[in-house]
C-alpha cells in the first residue's frame, strides 16, 4: 500500500508553465494542422494553405516568445528550461524560419514551390515522376516538415536534461533528412545527400546517446543541473565524466559542422534544395549552438579544464580547414558550406571564453550569420542557367554587368562574411574575438584572424568574378523573384547592414539574455 | 637655451618670435638704406625668368630684351649697394637683411635672410656685370634660335640663383641657390637636347653635382648637430668651442660639395661635357661664375677651415691635383671649347689651392676668381665669336690665321690670353703670381711641393693657352673653302671688348693698390703674410721664365711649324689627356656598371624573391587545400571513419593527458 | 572649440555627393562629373573654414572634437577630432580629391551608371579618408581603415588596366591581412585599457602601464598593418601593381593619401600608445626604412613602366617618412609630417602628368617616348617640375621636408642619416633618366601634332605646382600647425632632442 501510495504520489502530474512552452506548442500545432491539411484540402489550395499556416504559426510563436519573456523558469520537472539564452535563441530561430519558409515558398512562374520535386516518392527520371509533373503534383509536405524541424530547434537550446536534448535533436533532424532529398533538380544528388545526412546524423546521435549514458552513470541523472552539481563531489565513477562530456559534444559539434565532424556539410549543402540549405545553415546552427552553450555552460563548465584543450583543437581545426578548403571550391553552394564551417569555428572561439561576454557574443554572432546566410542562399537560388541553378562559380562571371542589384546584394553579403567593417559580419567577429581575448584565448583569435584572411580571399574572388570579369555567356541569367524571396533577401541584407552600423540594441539584448538558469 | 625642453605650447610662440628676430653677430649690422632692398637682386632676374617662362610665345620677341634689362637692373642695384658700402668704414660694411622665418621645425629654426658683406658684393658685381654682358652678347649669338625666349629665361634663372647663393645668410639658403644654379646649368647644357649627347651631358652634370650636394648636405647636418644652427653667424660663433675632429669632418664634406660644383678632382668629369651648352652658357656658368661657387663656399667657411689644418691641407692637395690635371688635359684638346674648359678647371685649381692657404690665400683666391671671371669669359665669348664666323666649327685644327678675318675677336682674345698667362701688367699676372708666391710660404715639405706644382702649372698653362691661341688665330689658314670667316656683329663684339678691358686692367686696379685685400679683410680676416721659402724676386723671374718657355714651345710647334689637320697619334700621355686621363672610363668601371648590375639584380629579386615569397605562401595554401579536398571523396563510409578517428584521437589524447 | 560639427560635415558632404551622383536621373546623367566636382569643392571650402577654426597654440591634443556614444557594449564612441598632424593631412586629402576628379574627367567616357559609380566611389573614398584621419577612437579608426579598402578595391578592379583583377586582389589581401593582425592588437589594447563605454578613445588608451611583452606584441600588431599600408620593404610589392593598374586618379588617392594612413598611424598609435615598444623597435624600423629608401630608389631606376617607376619612388619616399618618424626628434617627426603633405602633392603631379602623356602616346613604356619636349613643351615642362619636386630640389617644398627628416635622423643616428642622404643621388638618377629618355632626343615625327596641355589639364597641374613653390618658400604656416602636435607626441614617448654639442653664440643655438 505504501508502495502504492508512493506510486500514487509518484503519479502526481508535474506542473507545466504553459506560458513558457507556448511557442513550441504553437509551432507543433501548426505542424500538425499542416499534416491534416495535406490530407483534406484539394491539391490546388494546398500550397496557399500550407504556406499560410506555416507563416501564421511561426509569427504567432514569435509573438508568444516576446510575450513569454515573463515566464522564465524551469518547467516540466526541469526538462525544459526557459531562460534568457533560450528565449533569445527561440526568437532568433523563429525569425530566421519565417525567412526560410518565405524562400521555400518561392514559386517563380511554376505551380508549386520551385525548389522542390513534384513527388518525392517517384524515382528520378521515371515515368511516374513525369506523370506527377503532368498532374501538377507539388510536395507541399515540406512546410509541415519544416515546422516540425523548427519545433525541435526551439526545444533543443531549451532542453534542461540530456534526454530532452536528444529528443529535440532527433525531432529537428529527421524532417531535415527528408527535406534534403526533395530537390526538384539534380534529384539523385539530392537523395544521396539526404541519405548521407541521415546515416551520419544517426552515427553522431549514437555518440550523443552514449555520452549521455556515461554522464548518467557518472552523476545518476540526465539533468544538467544535477550533473554540474555532481562535478567536484567525489563519486566512484569519475572516470566516466570526461568521456561522457566529449561524446555528447561530438553529437552536438556534428550539428554545427565542426571539424572533424564536418564531412557531411558540403555534400548535404550542395545536394539539398537551396532554400533548405539556407534553413539548415542558419536555423540548425542557431539551435545547435544554443544546445552546446547550455550543455557546456550549465552542465559541465566546472570540469572544463580537463576537456577544454580538446575543444580548442577542434575550434582551430574548424577555422583553418574551413577556410583553407573553401579556397579551391568551384561550386558556390559547397563554397558557402565550407565558409559556414569556418564561421562555426569563429563562434567556437567566443564560446570558449566561458563568460557571459562569450555567451552574448555567440548569441549575437548566430543572429548576424543566420540572416546573412539565408539571404545568400536565396540569392544563389535565383541565378539560373537553362532553368536549373547555376552553381558553378565560373557561371557567375560578369553577373554584376547584367544583374547589378542581385550581384550588389550578394557582394555586400560576401563582404559581411569576410568581416569588413560596417557589416554585421565585422561586429560579430569583433564580439567573439574580444570575448576570447578577454578570457585568455588570444592564440585562438590569432588563428581566427589568419584563417579569416584566407577566407577573405575566397569571397573577394567571387566579387572579382561578378564585377571584374567578362560575362561567360548570356546563358546565365537571374530569374526575377516574387515578393516572398524579395522580402527574405531584403530583410537579410538590411539586418546585415543595420547590425553593422547600429549593433548596440541587439548587443544589449544579447547581453541581457546571456544568463543561464540552472 | 634648448627648445626641446620647452612644452609644445611655447614652441609655437617661440617660432613666431624667431620670425622677427634678426641674425646678429657682433660684426653684422642690420641692413639700412639701399641695402634693405638687396632682395631685389634676386627678385628682379627671378621675375624675368618667371615672366618669360609663363608668358608663352607672345613674349618671343620682347622676352630676351626684357631679360637683359632686368639683369642690368640687378647690376644697378648691386652697384648702388656697393657705393653705399664704400661710404662706410671697413668694419661696418657687413649688413644683414632679415626677410622672414623660413623653416621653423622643432629645434631646427632657419630664417631666410641675406648677408650683404664685401665678399658677397664682390660676387654680386661680378655675376651681374659679366652676366649682363653675356646676356647682351647672347642677343646676337642666339638671334636665330627658335627657343631663345626659354634660353634667356634660364639665364635669368641662373643669375637669380647665383645671387641667392652668394647673398644667403645661412648654409641652408645657400643650398637653395647652390642647387638653383645647378638646375640652370642642367637646363642650359641640355638646351639643345634634341641631340642625345647634349641631354646625356646635362644629366651627367646634374648627377655629379648631386654627389657634391650629398657632401654639402652632410656638412650642414653636422653643423646643426654641432652648433645647433646653420646660419653663417651662428656657425662662426660656434667654431671656437668645437673640437678639431668634428670641424675637420665638416670641412672635408664642404670640400666634397665644392668639388662637385667647381669640377675639382675627383668630381671634375662633368665640366668637359658641359661644353655641349651654347657658348654664352659656357662663358657665364661654366667659366666665370657658377663653377667658382666652390671657391666661394670654402672662403665663406673660412672660420671652419682656419680651425682645421688637416682639411686645409686636403683643400690645397685637391687644388694642386686639379690644376695640373686640367692643364695636362688642356694640352691635348683640339676642341677649342673643351680646351678652354680644361683651363677653367685648372684655373679653379689655383683658386682652391689658394683658398687652402688661409686668410691671405682667401684674398688671392677671390682676386684670381674675379680676374678669371673676366678673361675666361672674354675668351669663351671669343671662341663663340669664332664658331659664329666658322659655322659652329670647334676643331682648332680647322682654324688658323683667323687674326685677319676677325680682328676684334683676335685682339680681345689676345688680351685674355696674355692675362691668363700671367704676363705683366695684365690682370692675371697680379693674382696668379700672388698665389704662386703664397704657395711657397710655409714650413717643411708643403711649400716646396705646392709651390712648384703651382709654378709648373703656370708653365703648362702658358703652353696650352698659347697652343690654343696660335692654332686658332695664327699660322696658316686650315679652314675649308666653303667657310667664310667674318667678324661678329657689334652686339657681340662690344661685350668682348668690355671684358677685354677688365682682363687688361682689373688686376692693375685691385692688386698693387691693395684694394682687394682691404676690401675683403673684414670678412676673411688678415693673416700674417709669411715669407716665401724662395725670395720673391727670384720667384717672379722663375715664373716668368717658365711661362716664356711654355709660350716658346707652343710657338715653335703651333705657329712656326704647320699644324696637321688630322691629329697625330701622339704620345701615350697625349692620348690619355685627349680622353681626359680616362676619368669617364674609371667612373664607368667603378660606379656606373656595378650600379647597373645591382639594379638589374634587384628588379629580378623584387619579382622573384619578395613577391615570390608571398606567392609561395598562397600556393602552399592552395596546394594544401587541394590535398585536403581528396579526403572529401563523397563516400559515407570514409566520412564516418573520419568522425570516428576524430573521436578516438580526442578521447585518446585526453586519456593520455590524465 | 566651436560647437559646429566641422569634421562630420566635411566627411558627410562627399558621402551625400556620392549618393546623389550614383542615383542621378538619366536625364542628368551627363552632369555626373560636374556634380561630383561640385561636392568635392564644397567639402574643400568647409575644410578651409575648419582649418581657420583650428588654434595652433591650444593646449588640448585634439580640437574640433565631436563625441557621441556608438557601441557602448564594446566601449566604442563616434569620436572625431584633429591635432595639427591630422589636420594638415585632411587638408591635403580634400585638396587632392577635386584635383583628381578633374584629372579623371574622361576616364570613363561613356555617360551612364558605370561613369556615375566611378565618381561616386571616389567621393565615398573621400569620406573614409577624412574619417580615418579624424577618428580619435581606435575602433572608429579601424572601421574607416578597413572600410576604405572597399571603394579602392572596386576602383582598381572594375576601372583599372589589363591586370586589374590581380592587382586589386593583391592590394585587398595585403591590406586585409595587415588589418586583421592589427585587429587582434586593437582588441588586446582595449582589454589593457580602463574599459568602459568610451574605453576606445585615444586619450583613454594613451599612457597605459602596459606589460612589456604585451605592449611590444601589440605594437607589432599595429606596426605590421601600418608597414603594409605605408608600404615598407619587404611588404611593398602590392603597390607597384596597384599603382600601375589603377586609373591615375585612383593611384594618386591610393599612394598620395591612403598610404599616409600607415605613416600617420605610426605617429598616432605606435608612438603615442606604445612608447616603450616604439623605442625598443626603433633600430629594426630604421634599418627597414633605410632599405626602403635605397631599394625603392634603385628599383625605380630599373623600371621601364612609368607608373611603376613612380610607385617605386614613393616606396623610397615612404622610407624617408618612416625614418623621420622613428628618429623621434622634433625635427625629424615634423619633417616626416610635412613630407607626408608634400609627397601627396608631388606624387599627384607625377602620376597625373605621366597619365596625360600616356593618354597622348597610348603607352606606359618609357622606351616608347623620346623627344617629346619638342612635341609638347609645356607638358614636358610641368613633368620636369614635378620630377624635380620628386628629387627634392632645394627651393621646392619636398626639399624642406626631406632635409628636416635627414637632419632629425642625423641628430640621433649619424650613420643612418648619412646613408639616407645618399638617397638624394639616386633620386636624381631615377628622375632625370626618366626625363632624358622620354623628353629629350630628336623630335618624334610620329607624334607630330599631338596637342599640348588643355585648359582642364592646366587646372589640374596648377594647384600642385603652386603648392611646391609656396610650401617651398614659406612652409611656416604648416609647420606652425605641425610643431605643437609633434612636440606633444614626443613628450608622450618621453624623448627629448639631443642638444647641439658645441652651441655657438647664445642666439645661435636656436637658429
Amino acid at each position: 500500500m505504501i508502495a502504492s501510495l508512493s506510486g500514487l504520489t509518484a503519479l502526481v502530474a508535474t506542473p507545466i508553465n504553459y506560458g513558457a512552452v507556448l511557442p513550441m506548442l504553437i509551432v507543433f500545432a501548426a505542424a500538425t494542422i499542416g499534416v491534416l491539411l495535406e490530407a483534406f484540402t484539394p491539391r490546388a489550395k494546398r500550397y496557399a494553405a500550407q504556406v499560410g499556416v506555416a507563416l501564421v504559426g511561426l509569427v504567432a510563436a514569435l509573438v508568444a516568445v516576446v510575450l513569454g519573456l515573463g515566464h522564465q523558469g524551469s518547467t516540466l520537472a526541469g526538462a525544459v528550461v526557459i531562460d534568457g539564452p533560450a528565449l533569445f535563441l527561440q526568437g532568433t530561430i523563429l525569425g530566421l524560419s519565417v525567412l526560410s519558409v518565405l524562400t521555400m515558398a518561392e514559386r517563380f512562374d511554376g505551380v508549386g514551390a520551385d525548389a522542390f520535386t513534384a513527388q518525392g516518392a517517384s524515382a528520378p527520371g521515371s515515368a511516374q515522376e513525369a506523370a506527377a509533373v503532368r498532374a501538377g503534383a507539388t510536395t507541399t509536405e515540406v512546410f509541415p516538415l519544416t515546422m516540425f524541424a523548427v519545433g525541435g530547434m526551439l526545444l533543443f537550446p531549451a532542453a534542461g536534461d540530456l534526454l530532452t536534448m536528444f529528443v529535440a535533436l532527433e525531432v529537428l533532424s529527421l524532417p531535415l533528412y527528408i527535406l534534403s532529398g526533395l530537390a526538384r533538380r539534380r534529384r539523385l544528388l539530392s537523395q544521396e545527400a539526404s541519405l548521407k545526412y541521415f546515416l551520419l546524423g544517426a552515427f553522431s546521435s549514437a555518440f550523443f546517446l552514449f555520452g549521455s549514458a556515461l554522464l548518467f552513470g557518472y552523476s545518476g541523472s540526465m539533468d544538467l543541473g544535477v550533473i554540474s552539481r555532481a562535478i567536484g563531489t567525489q563519486s566512484g565513477m569519475d572516470g566516466l565524466l570526461i568521456p561522457g562530456v566529449l561524446l555528447v559534444l561530438v553529437g552536438l559539434l556534428f550539428k554545427i559542422g565542426a571539424v572533424p565532424f564536418h564531412s557531411w556539410t558540403p555534400d548535404v549543402y550542395q545536394g539539398a534544395p537551396t532554400p533548405v540549405t539556407g534553413f539548415m545553415a542558419a536555423c540548425t546552427k542557431v539551435a545547435a549552438f544554443g544546445a552546446i552553450l547550455r550543455f557546456v555552460y550549465v552542465g559541465v563548465a566546472d570540469s572544463r579544464w580537463d576537456w577544454l584543450p580538446a575543444l580548442w583543437v577542434v575550434a582551430i581545426l574548424t577555422m583553418v580547414v574551413g577556410a583553407v578548403l573553401s579556397v579551391t571550391q568551384t561550386d558556390i553552394k559547397r563554397l558557402l558550406a565550407y565558409s559556414s564551417i569556418a564561421h562555426a569555428g569563429f563562434v567556437l572561439t567566443g564560446l570558449l571564453a566561458f563568460d557571459r561576454v562569450g555567451v552574448s557574443a555567440v548569441l549575437f554572432y548566430v543572429v548576424a550569420y543566420g540572416f546573412c546566410t539565408i539571404a545568400a542562399f536565396a540569392l544563389v537560388s535565383m541565378v539560373r542557367a537553362g532553368g536549373s541553378e547555376a552553381t558553378q562559380l565560373s557561371q557567375w562571371a560578369g553577373l554584376g554587368r547584367n544583374h547589378p542589384v542581385i550581384a550588389g546584394a550578394f557582394a555586400f553579403l560576401l563582404l559581411a562574411f569576410a568581416g569588413i567593417p560596417l557589416t554585421s559580419g565585422f561586429t560579430a567577429k569583433f564580439a567573439v574575438f574580444s570575448a576570447a581575448v578577454a578570457h585568455g584565448a588570444t592564440p585562438l583569435v590569432v588563428v581566427g584572424v589568419l584563417s579569416s584572411a584566407i577566407a577573405a580571399f575566397v569571397y573577394v574572388r567571387i566579387i572579382v568574378l561578378m564585377y571584374f570579369s567578362e560575362p561567360a555567356g548570356d546563358t546565365v541569367r537571374a530569374v526575377s523573384p516574387s515578393i516572398v524571396t524579395t522580402l527574405a533577401v531584403t530583410v537579410g541584407v538590411l539586418v546585415t547592414f543595420v547590425l553593422g552600423v547600429f549593433p548596440s540594441p541587439l548587443l544589449d539584448l544579447a547581453a541581457r539574455s546571456s544568463l543561464f538558469l540552472r | 637655451m634648448h627648445l626641446v625642453e620647452l612644452s609644445a605650447a611655447h614652441m609655437g610662440q617661440l617660432g613666431a618670435q624667431l620670425g622677427g628676430q634678426p641674425i646678429i653677430s657682433e660684426a653684422v649690422a642690420p641692413a639700412t638704406g639701399v641695402a634693405s632692398v638687396a632682395w631685389l637682386l634676386v627678385a628682379l632676374p627671378m621675375m624675368g625668368a618667371a615672366v618669360l617662362l609663363l608668358g608663352g610665345r607672345r613674349l618671343d620677341r620682347v622676352g630676351p630684351a626684357l631679360a637683359t634689362g632686368l639683369s642690368w637692373a640687378a647690376f644697378g642695384v648691386g652697384a648702388a649697394i656697393f657705393f653705399m658700402m664704400l661710404g662706410r668704414p671697413a668694419e661696418e660694411r657687413a649688413l644683414s637683411l632679415d626677410l622672414y622665418s623660413w623653416v621653423p621645425a622643432g629645434s631646427f629654426q632657419v630664417d631666410a635672410g641675406m648677408l650683404v658683406d664685401p665678399l658677397s658684393m664682390a660676387f654680386v658685381l661680378l655675376v651681374t656685370f659679366v652676366g649682363s654682358l653675356i646676356l647682351v652678347y647672347s642677343l646676337g649669338y642666339m638671334e636665330h634660335d627658335p627657343d631663345k625666349r626659354r634660353f634667356f629665361a634660364y639665364l635669368n634663372l641662373f643669375i637669380a640663383a647665383m645671387l641667392l647663393l652668394v647673398l644667403a645668410n645661412s648654409y641652408l639658403l645657400l643650398y637653395v641657390g647652390w642647387e638653383g644654379v645647378g638646375l640652370a646649368s642642367y637646363l642650359l647644357i641640355g638646351f639643345w637636347n634634341h641631340s642625345p649627347a647634349n641631354a646625356a651631358a646635362a644629366n651627367k652634370a646634374f648627377v655629379v653635382n648631386r654627389v657634391g650636394d650629398f657632401g654639402l648636405t652632410v656638412a650642414i647636418m653636422l653643423m646643426f648637430v654641432t652648433f645647433g644652427t646653420v646660419s653663417f653667424s651662428g656657425v662662426n660663433a660656434g667654431v671656437a668651442g668645437a673640437d678639431q675632429g668634428t670641424l675637420t669632418v665638416i670641412g672635408l664634406f664642404l670640400l666634397l660639395g665644392a668639388c662637385g660644383k667647381s669640377a675639382q678632382f675627383p668630381l671634375q668629369s662633368w665640366l668637359g661635357d658641359a661644353m655641349a651648352g651654347p657658348t654664352p652658357v659656357s662663358a657665364l656658368i661654366h667659366a666665370a661664375t657658377m663653377v667658382t661657387a666652390g671657391v666661394y663656399l670654402v672662403v665663406r667657411s673660412g672660420a671652419i677651415f682656419d680651425a682645421t689644418p688637416t682639411a686645409q691641407t686636403v683643400v690645397v692637395i685637391v687644388g694642386a691635383i686639379t690644376l695640373v690635371y686640367g692643364a695636362v688635359v688642356g694640352c691635348a684638346k683640339d676642341d677649342i671649347k673643351k680646351a678652354l674648359a680644361a683651363s677653367t678647371m685648372s684655373q679653379i685649381g689655383y683658386m682652391m689651392l689658394a683658398a687652402g692657404l688661409g686668410p691671405v690665400g682667401y684674398v688671392f683666391a677671390i682676386f684670381h676668381l674675379l680676374n678669371h671671371g673676366f678673361f675666361k669669359a672674354g675668351m669663351f665669348l671669343g671662341a663663340g665669336s669664332v664658331m659664329h664666323g666658322m659655322d659652329d666649327q670647334v676643331d682648332m685644327r680647322r682654324f688658323g690665321h683667323l687674326s685677319g678675318a676677325m680682328k676684334i675677336t683676335w685682339f680681345t682674345f689676345a688680351i685674355g690670353w696674355l692675362s691668363i698667362l700671367g704676363v705683366p701688367p695684365f690682370s692675371g699676372f697680379w693674382s696668379k703670381d700672388a698665389i704662386i708666391e703664397t704657395a711657397f710660404v710655409g714650413e717643411g715639405w708643403r711649400p716646396w711641393v705646392f709651390g712648384f706644382t703651382a709654378l709648373i702649372g703656370a708653365g703648362i698653362t702658358a703652353f696650352y693657352m698659347s697652343r690654343l691661341f696660335f692654332m686658332t688665330f695664327q699660322g696658316k689658314k686650315r679652314w675649308p673653302k666653303e667657310a667664310h670667316p667674318h667678324e661678329s656683329p657689334k652686339v657681340m663684339t662690344i661685350p668682348m671688348i668690355v671684358l677685354a678691358f677688365g682682363s687688361a686692367f682689373l688686376g692693375l686696379i685691385l692688386g698693387p693698390t691693395g684694394a682687394i685685400r682691404s676690401w675683403l679683410e673684414p670678412v676673411v680676416g688678415s693673416g700674417a703674410e709669411g715669407e716665401p721659402v724662395i725670395a720673391v724676386p727670384v720667384l717672379m723671374t722663375m715664373t716668368l721664365l717658365v711661362v716664356a718657355a711654355g709660350l716658346a714651345l707652343a710657338f715653335v710647334s703651333y705657329w712656326r711649324d704647320a699644324v696637321p689637320v688630322v691629329a697625330p697619334v701622339g704620345s701615350l700621355l697625349t692620348r690619355a689627356a685627349r680622353k681626359d686621363l680616362y676619368q669617364d672610363d674609371v667612373n664607368e668601371a667603378l660606379l656606373m656598371r656595378p650600379g647597373l648590375y645591382l639594379t638589374r639584380f634587384l628588379v629580378f629579386f623584387d619579382n622573384r624573391g619578395v613577391d615570390g615569397g608571398v606567392g609561395g605562401l598562397a600556393a602552399l595554401i592552395g596546394g594544401s587545400s587541394a590535398r585536403l579536398r581528396r579526403i572529401q571523396n563523397g563516400f559515407v563510409r570514409s566520412y564516418a571513419l573520419t568522425m570516428l578517428a576524430g573521436v578516438v584521437v580526442i578521447l585518446g589524447a585526453v586519456w593520455v593527458v590524465q | 572649440m566651436s560647437s559646429f560639427p566641422w569634421l562630420t560635415t566635411i566627411g558627410l558632404i562627399p558621402l551625400v555627393g556620392a549618393l546623389v551622383v550614383a542615383f542621378l536621373p538619366a536625364s542628368l546623367a551627363d552632369r555626373a562629373k560636374q556634380v561630383a566636382l561640385g561636392f568635392s569643392v564644397v567639402a574643400l571650402l568647409f575644410t578651409i573654414a575648419a582649418a581657420l577654426e583650428f588654434k595652433a597654440d591650444s593646449t588640448a591634443q585634439f580640437q574640433l572634437q565631436e563625441q557621441h556614444p556608438w557601441i557602448e557594449q564594446f566601449g566604442v564612441s563616434y569620436a572625431l577630432g584633429v591635432d595639427g598632424i591630422a589636420l594638415v593631412l585632411i587638408v591635403m586629402a580634400v585638396i587632392l580629391v577635386p584635383v583628381c576628379l578633374l584629372a579623371a574627367w574622361h576616364d570613363v567616357p561613356e555617360v551612364g551608371k558605370r561613369q556615375q559609380n566611378y565618381f561616386a566611389l571616389m567621393l565615398v573614398l573621400e569620406t573614409f579618408m577624412v574619417g580615418v584621419f579624424a577618428a580619435t577612437d581606435v575602433f572608429l579608426f579601424y572601421v574607416f581603415f578597413e572600410a576604405m579598402l572597399v571603394p579602392v578595391y572596386f576602383l582598381i578592379g572594375s576601372y583599372g588596366g589589363p591586370r586589374r583583377q590581380y592587382a586589386s586582389v593583391k592590394f585587398l589581401l595585403f591590406s586585409l591581412l595587415g588589418g586583421l593582425v592589427m585587429l587582434v592588437a586593437v582588441i588586446a589594447l582595449y582589454q589593457q585599457g580602463p574599459g568602459g563605454a568610451d574605453g576606445f578613445l585615444v586619450e583613454k588608451l594613451t599612457g597605459l602601464k602596459l606589460d612589456q611583452t604585451a605592449g611590444r606584441l601589440m605594437f607589432l600588431g599595429f606596426f605590421f598593418a601600418f608597414a603594409v599600408k605605408a608600404p615598407m620593404w619587404p611588404v611593398h610589392t602590392w603597390l607597384p601593381d596597384a599603382a600601375t593598374e589603377a586609373r591615375p586618379a585612383t593611384a594618386v588617392l591610393l599612394v598620395g593619401v591612403l598610404d599616409k594612413v600607415g605613416t600617420y598611424g605610426m605617429i598616432r598609435f605606435c608612438l603615442q600608445m606604445f612608447p616603450e615598444a616604439s623605442r625598443w623597435a626603433t633600430p629594426v624600423v630604421i634599418v627597414l626604412a633605410l632599405i626602403s629608401i635605397l631599394y625603392g630608389a634603385l628599383l625605380a631606376i630599373g623600371q621601364t613602366d612609368i607608373m611603376r617607376l613612380i610607385a617605386y619612388t614613393s616606396i623610397s619616399h615612404f622610407g624617408f617618412i618612416v625614418l623621420g618618424i622613428f628618429a623621434m626628434t622634433s625635427v625629424g617627426t615634423a619633417g616626416s609630417t610635412l613630407y607626408m603633405v608634400n609627397h601627396g602633392f608631388t606624387t599627384a603631379a607625377l602620376f597625373l602628368v605621366a597619365a596625360m602623356l600616356i593618354r597622348r602616346r597610348g603607352s606606359k613604356r618609357i622606351p616608347d617616348y623620346g623627344g617629346w619636349q619638342r612635341v609638347t613643351p609645356v607638358l614636358a615642362g610641368v613633368f620636369l617640375v614635378s620630377g624635380l619636386s620628386g628629387l627634392a630640389l632645394p627651393g621646392l617644398s619636398s626639399f624642406i621636408s626631406e632635409f628636416l627628416v635627414l637632419v632629425g635622423t642625423f641628430q640621433r643616428y649619424r650613420v643612418a642619416g648619412v646613408i639616407a642622404a645618399s638617397g638624394i643621388i639616386l633620386a636624381a638618377l631615377y628622375i632625370l633618366l626618366m626625363y632624358q629618355r622620354m623628353m629629350t632626343g630628336p623630335k618624334p615625327e610620329a607624334a607630330a601634332g599631338t596637342p599640348d596641355l588643355s585648359h582642364r589639364e592646366k587646372w589640374v597641374v596648377a594647384p600642385l605646382i603652386l603648392s611646391f613653390l609656396v610650401l617651398g618658400f614659406y612652409p611656416k604656416p604648416v609647420l606652425d600647425v605641425i610643431n605643437p602636435a609633434v612636440a606633444r607626441t614626443l613628450q608622450i614617448v618621453g624623448v627629448t632632442d639631443p642638444a647641439p654639442t658645441h652651441p655657438g653664440a647664445a642666439e645661435g643655438a636656436v637658429k
